[in-house]
């Protein structure tokens, strides 16, 4: 390398660090904001609504809690989206909420105490909330349950270190014992009859502790359009903080989707929603299904109550989540007969060696797997070589079959042949030269008369 | 009135005949038919052991992106939700249904200007024999679109383990119908204006615009343009084929029967009213050319 | 066959027919003309119930008439102008005739096809496309056409525009052979040698009012006071003429090359009394003719508005 390419190169990776240092930092601006905890169907998430939001959508007829404070806004471009920094400035309002419905009734809403918390179901996880008193009985629930398990931890610990005394002073026994020439074997027997003491489990209760109690104005309110302005500890109406707020409710609610979880992609599930939905599958492995309940939502309002700066489609409705079907079984029509399949518990293991991958077995809580916790609660559908078309549909825990249930599976092996498709598509093609050259054949038929043609006079 | 029928009819088989004998329709059929090949090709390569995954097929992710990105991932989740036939059966009608409705409008002016309707009405026709007439033939042309293209994607189906679902056999009286008010659109359109060319710009002109109206009100990609949308169509949406077409398929996808049955009452009414007013405006223009 | 009543088109304010009553029997050749912008067309147009009157009522085949009196169109046959050449361009000939008969619902239509065109001739051309025809195969399809539902009225404008001698004679032959089978023939046409030559009544319009409408003879004579006489003599004297002068019955005379032209009185036939005076004046007459006045020359007069002679009947 040449001497001048040489300083060119080190000059550029000089250069390097100034454009990192000449990249945008996100711009942060003070705004007042709305921070939105809202229940979305199934549990309750955090949004917020920036000073543009030109409106926050809620839930109707269940508790959404409103706050509003001042902080730092700023666009974050790795992930698209709108962030606050609330380290930085986090100014809560104290104040009133005023709300006006569309007769123009108004009424305020005072701060109230909540707290919120995420317990483990018996599929899945869910957030709670707790308001008013709950609020503190919750929380000391929760302080007892700890503490609680804390004094159990103390009370365990100082019984492990007495029985571990007590092991080292029969161990020390015996050995004397055995070099005085003695027979400890009463000594051995004390020391095998020792139980050390078990550790106690932590509170399985809570996956998230309620926080502490906070503040927010609670609101619960049926579908419709609503305005909102903050009023001052002293009344006056804080400049700029009017919203709309949009309420919505579900189109329909207790449908049934399933997830469909394939043996070699466990972790990219997909999803059949739709009722009337075929699944497609390619028939390369099994499939493990979770039937789960589902409410439809207006699109847009759905994911605008989940993320206050989402967009969506304001006239489709798509099916959302809520829950797992529990104890429910699948019926699967099968060319022999129908086949009722049970819920069941599986584990994924990861492939040995050094090859990536991973197969889904049978938990087995006793042997491979004890100790540990099932990856799935899914059933099994098998998908064989010869499996063309699979109807399925799911019966609850009375056996009655579920409305919305029934689906199909068509497994699709291979596309269409291109022969075919393209031969069928020629078809018109070849009707028109057919037609055309038919016509042509009986207009050019009779070319002596073509002369008759040529002349002018009557 | 029974000499109108009978006139319309005659006018009706010999406009078929045309259509029949000239290339145009077996065009636009075939190239319906191939687009229809690919989308179903292209489904069939997008499927993996979970299911539709259209980042596996060029075509497909194209679509997705596309669609996803002005219309929303629901809406891409519901068009699929069966298979590929919904699409398809729009994406081949499309060009034919072109065809017929731009041929008939052209064809329409044509003969007005040539003095061809008024030759017909020196005999027991009128104007709106004629224009009866010419819907017939719409009726029929579109039918027989249909149905080649109900059987193409049947077939293509059947040699595929694919599903014609009950969306897309509930789609086909839609897409008929919402063919016919457009063509009845179309033959307002001829009967208003003055010439051929003038007659094909009002009409394609009138049609962007419910389709620009409709697309924008279901567009997530700029709430401006949806807002802006949005209020337009609340007077476009009483007089647009498209927004009763949305509203059949808003029924389909759980808005209730009742949602499907009114959206194709309000096609088949808005056809007929169409009808009347060109029936209503010839009567007292006359078909001279 | 057609009557009208008081027929009136208004096109905004401008008024194309004003209150024209017609009276066209069964069976007769019926000529209609007029200047271009007299109301011709306007007229055929609410005849034919492609427009409707703005005042008026029409009669057709005894039965009133009326854009919506689509029965009616089902025995009336026309022959427009103009075809339009430049649609239907994949028809063949019997194809379009075809068409026509399905409208018409003319029974046993194949034959009826058949033997009208074998009637002018164009049996040979029958499954060639009919865009490729010439003017005059184009009218002869036309005539055809028209004749397929065997209709009691025969519409023509202009039948015999563009075509050739040959040409105008066939379609003359023709008019007269159908209205000898007793169609009523409607013809409007600028020709008016060939109108003189066929038509049984004319009426002409003008500035959308009916100047007049009569047989083809009393029209003829009602737009001049007299009759002109030519004699052809050998060798006339200087002063026959003025001697011819003072017979009674003669209005003037003056003398051309040998040939004596006298204007009598129209009432009676004054050839043979003219006559004899020349030969006892010790003329020889070669030949005696009378100049009857054309309908061309009725039409000049009767559109630069000489209207009082009209009014009176053609008296003096």
């Amino acid at each position: 390398m040449s001497k001048a390419a040489a300083f060119l190169l080190v000059l550029l990776l000089a250069l390097l660090p100034l454009a990192a240092a000449s990249a945008q930092v996100p711009v942060r601006t003070e705004q007042l904001i709305y921070t939105i905890l809202a229940f979305n169907g199934k549990d309750y998430s955090a949004t917020f609504a920036a000073e543009n939001s030109d409106a926050i959508y809620l839930l109707a007829g269940v508790d959404s809690f409103l706050s509003a404070r001042k902080a730092l806004v700023y666009f974050w471009p790795t992930t698209g989206e709108w962030k606050t920094d609330t380290d930085s400035l986090n100014w809560f309002f104290p104040g009133t909420l005023e709300l006006w419905d569309r007769a123009g009734r108004a009424r305020d809403i005072p701060l109230q105490k909540f707290t919120y918390y995420n317990v483990k179901g018996e599929y899945e996880l869910n957030w709670k909330v707790a308001v008013g008193e709950a609020v503190a009985r919750e929380f000391n629930r929760y302080q007892e349950l700890y503490q609680d398990y804390f004094k159990s931890v103390a009370a365990f610990q100082k019984a492990n270190t007495e029985y571990e005394s007590s092991q080292d002073a029969l161990l020390q026994k015996i050995m004397k014992t055995r070099q005085a020439g003695g027979d400890p074997s009463t000594l051995l027997e004390k020391m095998k009859s020792m139980v050390r003491p078990v550790a106690p489990e932590p509170p399985k209760d809570y996956v998230v502790p309620p926080t502490p109690a906070q503040e927010a104005f609670i609101l619960n309110l049926p579908r419709g359009e609503y305005t909102i302005r903050l009023k001052n500890p002293d009344g006056t109406v804080m400049e700029g903080s009017e919203k709309r707020i949009v309420v919505h409710e579900r189109r329909r609610t207790n449908g049934i989707g399933y997830e469909v979880i394939p043996s070699d992609k466990w972790t990219r599930p997909e999803q059949s929603t739709t009722p009337s939905s075929v699944l497609h599958v390619n028939g390369s492995t099994d499939l493990y299904l979770r039937p789960f309940f589902q409410d439809e939502f207006a699109d847009l309002a759905y994911a605008r109550t989940v993320d206050n700066a989402a967009r969506g489609n304001p006239n489709i409705y798509s099916w959302v989540r809520t829950q797992q079907v529990p104890h429910a079984s699948i019926e699967v029509q099968t060319p022999a007969g129908p086949t009722l399949l049970g819920e069941r518990l599986y584990y994924v293991e990861q492939t040995k060696g050094s090859g990536l991958g991973y197969t889904i077995v049978p938990f087995d809580p006793q042997g491979a797997h004890k100790g540990k916790a099932p990856n799935l609660i899914a059933y099994k559908v098998a998908i064989g070589k010869d499996t063309q078309a699979l109807r399925l549909r799911a019966l609850d825990g009375n056996g009655k079959p579920l409305p919305g249930s029934e689906r199909q599976i068509r497994v699709v092996r291979a596309a269409p042949p291109a022969v075919l498709l393209l031969s069928l598509a020629g078809l018109p093609l070849a009707l028109m030269a057919l037609v055309l050259s038919l016509r042509e054949r009986r207009y050019s038929s009779q070319a002596p008369a073509r002369e008759a043609l040529k002349s002018n006079s009557f | 009135m029974r000499d109108r029928i009978h006139a319309a009819a005659v006018i009706a088989r010999r406009q078929i005949q045309e259509t029949l004998l000239s290339p145009g329709l077996y065009v636009t059929l075939a190239l319906g038919l191939l687009l229809g090949a690919f989308l179903v090709r292209g489904f069939a390569a997008s499927i993996d052991s979970s299911g539709f995954n259209p980042q596996l097929n060029p075509l497909y992710d194209l679509i997705a992106r596309f669609l996803g990105g002005t219309f929303g991932g629901a809406f891409v989740g519901k068009l699929f939700s069966e298979g590929p036939y919904l699409f398809a059966l729009l994406v081949s009608f499309a060009p034919v249904f072109a065809y017929l409705a731009i041929a008939s409008v052209f064809r329409f002016g044509l003969e007005k200007t040539a003095g061809a309707v008024e030759l017909l009405t020196y005999g027991p026709a009128d104007g709106t024999a004629y224009v009866l007439g010419s819907f017939l033939k719409d009726v029929a042309l579109a039918l027989l679109a249909l149905l080649a293209i109900l059987v193409f994607l049947a077939v293509s189906a059947a040699a595929g383990n694919l599903v014609l679902g009950p969306l897309f056999f509930w789609a086909l009286p839609v897409v008929f119908l919402a063919a016919l008010a457009v063509c009845a659109y179309g033959i307002l359109c001829s009967i208003i204006a003055s010439n051929a060319s003038s007659a094909l710009a009002l009409f394609l002109g009138v049609l962007l615009l419910f389709l620009l109206i409709l697309a924008g009100s279901y567009s997530i990609a700029s709430a401006p343009v949806r807002s802006v949308s949005t209020v337009a169509a609340t007077v476009i949406q009483w007089i647009s084929p498209f927004f009763y077409t949305a509203m059949c398929f808003r029924g389909l996808q759980g808005g209730g029967a009742g949602a499907l049955l009114g959206g194709l009452g309000l096609l088949l009414a808005l056809a007929a009213a169409l009808l009347a007013a060109g029936h209503a405006v010839i009567s007292r223009k006359g078909v001279r050319a | 066959m057609i009557q009208t009543k008081g027929l009136v088109k208004r096109y905004g304010s401008f008024t194309a027919v004003d209150g024209i009553d017609l009276n066209i029997p069964r069976g007769q050749i019926y000529g209609f003309l007029g200047p271009n912008g007299a109301g011709k067309t306007s007229t055929i147009m609410m005849l034919l119930g492609i427009t409707r009157p703005t005042a008026g009522e029409i009669r057709l085949l005894g039965e009133p008439y009326t854009p919506r009196r689509l029965d009616l169109r089902r025995r009336i046959g026309v022959v427009p102008e103009k075809h339009p050449r430049g649609v239907w361009p994949w028809m063949t000939a019997r194809e379009y005739l075809g068409l026509f008969a399905d409208l018409f619902e003319v029974p046993s239509a194949p034959q009826r096809i058949d033997m009208l065109l074998e009637k002018v001739d164009l049996a040979s051309v029958a499954n060639k496309r009919f865009c490729e025809y010439s003017r005059g195969m184009l009218q002869k399809l036309s005539i055809v056409r028209a004749l397929l539902p065997d209709p009691d009225i025969l519409f023509l404008d202009e039948p015999i525009s563009g075509l050739d001698p040959l040409g105008i004679k066939q379609v003359r032959d023709l008019i007269v052979s159908e209205n000898r089978e007793g169609r009523t023939i409607f013809i409007s046409s600028h020709q008016l040698s060939e109108m003189e030559r066929i038509c049984h009544r004319v009426a002409i319009i003008f500035r959308g009012r009916l100047m007049v409408e009569d047989t083809m003879r009393s029209l003829l004579s009602r737009i001049t006071a007299e009759r002109e006489v030519r004699v052809e003599l050998e060798a006339p004297p200087a002063d026959l003429v003025v001697r011819v002068k003072n017979l009674r019955f003669v209005r003037d005379a003056s003398e051309q090359g040998g040939t004596l032209i006298v204007k009598v009185s129209k009432e009676g036939d004054h050839r043979k009394a003219l006559s004899e005076f020349l030969i006892r004046q010790g003329q020889v007459p070669l030949s005696i003719t009378e100049k009857i006045p054309s309908l061309e020359e009725a039409f000049i007069t009767i559109t630069q508005e000489n209207i009082v002679m009209l009014m009176r009947g053609g008296a003096e």
